[in-house]
């Protein structure tokens, strides 16, 4: 019923019950500090209160919950109770309003009566330097504290849980956060005269269960209810991050992680998180596809890092369409550097695994013998961009058709360019550096409606238009056997492992 | 469950000329009202005459100030969630003011979606958004102009509050200069 090797609280959760928490987070360390997730334990000295994210499961346990118990209930409601004594009650401007831990315990655990003195109010008791007089007369303090290029602190929201320092000294692995002071005046901090600077501190954002966290480039730019969620995965590194793209209005808000155990955990580089903001700028416009004819010489089909293995199956039907002058690369001209272990695998190229089950060439081999074609076709590939030095040798060739969401430098040195969708608004899949399948989702957030997705455009000028993703990955199924009678429903949002287990 | 008969009809009614008679001196009595007694008639002839407003009648919105002139509005979207019309856009950005976390950029209310509920008013945490100004003809000659955008919101006279304390802290009231001293206390 329960998974062996695990701690309270996640066990209650297995069998449904859910446990409020502050400090606990699944990933990180366990630090026990918030004792929001008190339970009572039969033990040999008669029942106790334990804190179920601290207490491994055993056998033979005996557990009461708020449900059985009403000592647990006024427990947690008076742990609650004690954490907000000093919380402002700013949930209006705050930017986790919608969000936040210390919202839903209060739903679920709290709901008390104030019992606080209107005259002696809420007080900011943390780093001195920080503390002002309101005009109420109330001591307050710590209200945007610069942590950092990317990260702003509320020292008064915090509740000091510290899964932000955790989160930089286990995961991040560099202890560039710290709790200074004790009990009522702890705070938390920068080293003096160092920044919070590092490729993953967005994530202290998302660590951060109460607004005290909170990202420079997403505050107070939308309220949180107002977000739709689109499931999708990051197309930048060859991990394929499980990502939510948060969206309203036509425009993507923020790009926060998706929880995928084995991928990133719940884990995002900055480098994935801030991607979005280029997503909606020098795009193409959509236009008018027609089929080209080509040439009698040879080409060259050459797909880019973020194609999903619908693009590579058009590319293929295009190939086989033209017979044995068409050749297939993929890959791209960037350097592949080392994974970080965290939420990167430092691969430029996002489906190199979906390529080699589709049987495309190295893009460095092309590179080797572009003399010989005539044609190059490139698909969300910025060869021209990537290494501008290299592709020098291609200017030779005689047509070049460009298809990118981009107005980059192989659009503008292309004969032909298209238009098509980005990543983030269409319907896909691609394999990951694990093996993994994971499923793209279209975020409705295309700036311009009519624009046809690459696997439509290339289908197209092979003569056999795909009408759906699922028809083309259908019959990417027909080229690589392990493809060969999924779909997408059979696809979980945590993705599928290939046959032949992990790379 | 009381069943009303209706009472028959006698002779003098049934001849039907005296009734006829009686509703016209009916006619003429109200028409001789307007023309020698006008004032005492239930209507009024807008819009030469303008009907009194009371207080609580929810009219165009307005926002409330502080002492030194900012909106009083904290850009929480309290409103915009509340109201059932959708009519309310915001728009938040950060303040100079380091004792103020956010400030309103852009707040507008499409009066012609609005369907007057209120329902923003009681949202709204801060008290920033009222609806007591009274003015109740929106005339404007496009449909753009119907939008009420935030400096129009914002354009109100203290004097035309002169009971209301919280109006008169704003800048030309008369508790303007009080409010100021504390508002503007030394930040330690």
């Amino acid at each position: 019923m329960v998974p062996g090797d695990t701690n309270l609280l996640e066990a209650l959760k297995a069998v449904g019950i859910e446990t409020p928490h502050v400090c606990y987070h699944p990933y990180l360390p366990v630090s026990g500090n918030c004792r929001q997730c008190l339970v009572e334990q039969e033990g040999p000295r008669g029942r106790m209160l334990v804190i179920a994210c601290y207490t491994p499961v055993a056998p033979g346990m005996k557990i009461y919950t708020p449900a059985s118990s009403a000592r647990v209930k006024n427990a947690r409601k008076a742990t609650q109770e004690f954490m907000l004594v000093n919380h402002p009650l700013d949930c209006p401007i705050c930017d986790k309003a919608g969000e936040c831990t210390l919202q839903e315990n209060y739903m679920e655990a709290g709901q008390n009566e104030s019992r606080m003195r209107p005259e002696y109010g809420k007080n900011y008791h943390g780093n001195p330097a920080h503390q002002f007089i309101d005009a109420k007369g109330q001591l307050r303090g710590g209200k945007h504290v610069d942590l950092g290029p990317r990260v702003l602190l509320d020292e008064e929201r915090c509740v000091q849980c510290d899964r932000c320092v955790r989160f930089m000294r286990s995961i991040a692995g560099s202890e560039q956060l710290q709790l200074a002071g004790r009990a009522d005046h702890t705070y938390i901090t920068t080293f003096p005269g160092e920044k919070l600077d590092h490729e993953y501190d967005l994530c202290v954002t998302d660590v951060c269960p109460v607004g005290a966290m909170t990202a420079k480039y997403f505050r107070f730019q939308k309220r949180v209810w107002l977000l739709s969620h689109t499931p999708t995965i990051s197309m930048d590194d060859s991990l394929g991050a499980n990502i939510w793209l948060d969206h309203a209005d036509g425009r993507i808000y923020r790009v926060m992680p998706r929880c995928n155990p084995v991928v990133n955990r719940s884990w995002l580089s900055n480098t994935s998180r801030l991607a979005f903001q280029q997503f909606d700028k020098n795009r193409l416009p959509a236009m008018d596809v027609h089929k080209p004819t080509f040439g009698s010489g040879k080409i060259a089909l050459v797909a880019g890092g973020t194609c999903t293995i619908e693009d590579l199956a058009a590319l293929r039907v295009l190939k086989e369409s033209l017979g044995d002058r068409a050749e297939i690369f993929g890959g791209s001209l960037l350097k592949v550097g080392q994974p970080d272990g965290i939420a990167k695998s430092g691969d430029p190229v996002a489906n190199r695994a979906g390529m080699k089950l589709l049987g495309f060439a190295d893009v460095s081999e092309f590179m080797k013998r572009a003399s010989e074609f005539e044609t190059l076709v490139t698909v969300n590939a910025n060869l021209f961009g990537e290494d501008p030095a290299a592709a020098k040798a291609l200017e030779k060739i005689n047509t070049r058709i460009a298809l990118s969401p981009f107005d980059d430098e192989t659009v503008k040195a292309a004969t032909i360019a298209i238009g098509v969708r980005h990543w983030s608004e269409v319907q896909g899949t691609m394999v990951n550096s694990l093996n993994i399948l994971q499923k793209l989702n279209a975020c409705p957030v295309c700036p311009d409606e009519i624009l046809w997705a690459p696997y439509e455009v290339v289908s197209h000028m092979a003569g056999a238009k795909f009408e759906t993703a699922a028809d083309a990955f259908k019959k990417a199924g027909e080229f690589a056997p392990v493809l060969s009678g999924l779909t997408y429903d059979a696809i979980k949002s945590t993705g599928k492992l290939l046959e032949g287990g992990e790379a | 469950m009381r069943v009303i008969r209706q009472r028959p009809m006698n002779w003098v009614e049934r001849l039907y000329i005296f009734e006829c008679l009686r509703g016209l001196f009916t006619t003429i009595k109200h028409a001789a009202r307007g023309l020698f007694r006008y004032e005492t008639l239930p209507t009024i002839s807008y819009p030469e005459g303008q009907p009194e407003i009371r207080n609580t009648y929810r009219a165009k919105h307005r926002l409330m100030l502080r002492p030194d002139g900012t909106p009083r509005c904290v850009a929480c979207g309290m409103c915009a969630a509340a109201c059932p019309a959708h009519c309310i856009f915001i728009e938040a950005t950060q303040s100079d003011d380091p004792r103020i976390e956010k400030r309103v950029m852009r707040f507008d209310i499409d009066h012609l979606t609005c369907v007057f509920c209120g329902l923003c008013v009681e949202a709204c945490p801060v008290d920033a958004l009222r609806m007591d100004t009274k003015k109740i003809s929106f005339m404007h000659r496009n449909r753009e102009d119907f939008v009420a955008h935030l400096d129009d919101l914002v354009e109100w006279d203290p004097k035309d509050y002169p009971d209301d304390e919280q109006s008169q802290v704003a800048p030309g009231g008369t508790k303007n200069a009080e409010a100021r001293k504390v508002w503007g206390m030394e930040v330690k």
